[in-house]
């Protein structure tokens, strides 16, 4: 029981870290800006700080660390990082779907390969 | 213009791995010593904040966050999230090589069986950016 309240809880920080993320990426597609050198980074940056959905995303991340320290103090750290590996195929399943990148077959393979190495490193 | 991965994003985006665990530590670092505070009420929660407040080490760690944010968003306007964030874990791989290099660890094969699936993984996903480049 116990067990799968943590579970959720990871599967649940994944998903806020996915959420966050996506808020990013989407923000920074929607300024269409080619981002070359430090001036015009900071520039940049300045103006997706003036997006409220980047602020949802601060929201988000803030909130995926909260419950990820919680989980972190319950739970066993080798169990707990890898069933957080999942999050890498949140993010390319929702940067698929919602973001509408080319996420191919190799890109996918690469993707589940990162997922089972991670979990082998980390329960070995 | 898109999808362009270059040694150079893959080195930045590394960069940003190990800014993030300095991050990590300069946070662990402020509450040090501190680890038998105990919380009870919310006068307990304001002392525990003057002391990580007053620690140098969580101003450091801050500047490092928005360094990141920075570093990471610059990124973002070039590649694919897809591809990111999966190049990101090329930590999984140095970590321990470092400590095989720095500190003389022994890693077990099953270990070793597991960074090899990672750099795999990784591999197959900054090809298939470079491929989507292409077409």
């Amino acid at each position: 029981m116990n067990m799968i309240f943590i579970l959720m809880l990871i599967v649940l920080t994944s998903i806020c870290d996915t959420t966050s993320q996506m808020c990013l990426k989407f923000s920074i597609n929607s300024l269409k800006i080619n981002v070359d050198g430090i001036k015009k980074a900071f520039l940049f940056v300045l103006m997706l700080l003036r997006i409220p959905r980047v602020w949802v995303g601060f929201f988000f991340s803030t909130l995926s660390l909260f419950i990820w320290l919680f989980v972190l103090s319950k739970a066993d750290l080798s169990f707990a990082f890898s069933v957080d590996s999942m999050h890498y195929i949140f993010i390319a399943f929702a940067s698929g779907v919602i973001l509408k990148e080319k996420v191919d077959l190799q890109r996918w393979m690469g993707t589940l390969l990162i997922v089972v190495g991670i979990i082998i490193v980390t329960l070995s | 213009m898109k999808n362009k991965l270059t040694l150079k994003i893959i080195a930045i985006l590394i960069s940003t791995d190990f800014l993030e665990t300095f991050a990590q530590f300069c946070f662990k670092k402020s509450v040090i010593g501190e680890s038998g505070f105990q919380i009870f009420n919310f006068i307990d929660a304001l002392a525990f904040a003057k002391i990580a407040v007053t620690s140098p080490f969580l101003w450091v760690g801050l500047l490092s966050v928005l360094a990141i944010f920075i570093i990471w968003s610059t990124v973002l306007s070039k590649i694919d999230l897809s591809v990111a964030v999966p190049v990101c874990s090329f930590s999984y791989i140095l970590v321990p090589l470092t400590s095989v290099i720095f500190f003389h660890e022994k890693v077990t094969p099953l270990r070793w069986t597991g960074i090899t699936v990672v750099l795999l993984g990784v591999i197959l996903v900054t090809l298939s950016s470079k491929e989507t480049q292409r077409a």
